[in-house]
């Protein structure tokens, strides 16, 4: 897998960063200002401007690297969005994409931290340890950030899981936003991230965010597009590199994701 | 619905509010013209210019471009001017895009129309 480099402090990327979603709509106007419409959802485009600053020789080699083993446009490459929640259908975990181990009860309608009613209630009734993890395709050996929103009556702890790694995190009450970051040593093209809960435990989790950074963004809501991008292409056939000093780079890039290519 | 800011407000200063009326125009060799209406009523058009939101903010207005295909989709928007609920609304255009210039710090602009019905 070839897939868009983190830079060495772990940011997926720098500000600003600009983002265009695209979509085509066919479009009949009567005379008398009526419209009849068609979407096409397999036209879709995403597109990303990405600036950097301050690259170091480190840094560059691998955008370098990057755009070499792409071949410039002509290759596609796993790109993970810098300003997207990695995770797909964030609010609604009785979706497929979510994997809930059998015997653990999931129900959704229950009142969340910001006003709604979208977390979720997460039930293990049994005797052992029980997880909901959804599994994305990016490499497993990035740094990331796993967020949510956890409150329990019951229990005072739930674990997250990002990867092979699990860290317990205190919880009580009151909402409280749980974290989990790092870097593992794997190799895989997939990595997994959820939670696991202790034999007996009832949780009530919102707002679960994974990101390929080392802290955590403000939560961003998905539906059934996360921010994984497998099939990204450098929108040019050019990189342009300015030096300002010793290590100490700077470029541009844009990176297009079509639907239908 | 229109997703609204955290503020609970929908639009910023400075916000734009377009009224639209087709006219037909035939003008004779005479310069004489007859006008006649294409559309039976005024349309509504809002610009709605947000400066300074946060990532929660910017990605539920992206949502609600992904989950409206764009122009596609039709939604009841609230006329932050009057409070007029107009019931058949779609966004003008296929495309959306915001820019981050830093943390809470994002930058877009959408287009509102009101559709015939």
């Amino acid at each position: 897998m070839i897939y868009f480099p983190q830079l060495s402090s772990g940011a997926a990327g720098q500000f600003p960063v600009k983002r265009v979603h695209s979509a085509r709509t066919v479009v009949n106007e009567a005379c008398e200002g009526y419209q009849i419409k068609l979407a096409d959802p397999g036209a879709a485009i995403t597109e990303w401007h990405l600036s950097f600053d301050e690259l170091s020789d480190q840094e560059l080699a691998a955008l370098e690297a990057l755009f070499q083993a792409a071949e410039g446009r002509l290759t596609p490459f796993t790109f993970l969005d810098p300003a997207d929640n990695l995770l797909a259908w964030s609010e609604q975990q009785n979706q497929a994409v979510w994997q809930a181990d059998p015997l653990l009860a999931l129900t959704g309608g229950v009142p969340d931290p910001v006003g709604g009613t979208a977390a979720y209630q997460v039930v293990n009734s049994t005797a052992s340890m029980l997880m909901l993890q959804q599994s994305i395709n990016a490499p497993a050996s990035l740094d990331y950030c796993l967020s949510l929103y956890a409150r329990s009556d019951q229990s005072s702890r739930v674990w997250l899981v990002r990867g092979s790694a699990t860290d317990a995190r205190a919880i009580s009450p009151q909402w409280t936003r749980l974290t989990s970051t790092g870097q593992l040593q794997d190799n895989a093209d997939s990595i997994s991230f959820g939670i696991a809960l202790d034999p007996g435990s009832v949780v009530n989790i919102f707002g679960i965010q994974a990101e390929a950074q080392i802290t955590a963004s403000p939560y961003k809501q998905t539906a059934e597009m996360g921010g994984v991008y497998p099939n990204a292409r450098f929108r040019d056939d050019t990189l342009t590199i300015t030096t300002i000093g010793p290590s100490r780079h700077s470029c541009e890039l844009d990176i297009v994701n079509v639907e239908y290519l | 619905m229109f997703p609204k800011l955290k503020t609970g407000a929908v639009a910023q200063y400075p916000a734009k509010r377009t009224l639209r009326f087709s006219t037909d125009t035939i003008r004779f060799l005479d310069g004489s013209e007859q006008r006649f209406r294409d559309n039976p009523s005024v349309l509504h058009q809002w610009t709605i210019q947000l400066d300074l939101l946060d990532e929660t903010e910017l990605a539920a207005l992206d949502q609600f471009f992904v989950s409206n295909q764009g122009r596609f989709g039709s939604f009841s928007f609230t006329d932050p001017w009057d409070g007029t609920l107009y019931s058949n609304c779609s966004l003008a255009g296929d495309t959306f895009g915001f820019q981050l210039q830093g943390e809470m710090r994002g930058l877009t602009t959408l287009i509102i129309r009101e559709n015939r019905t």
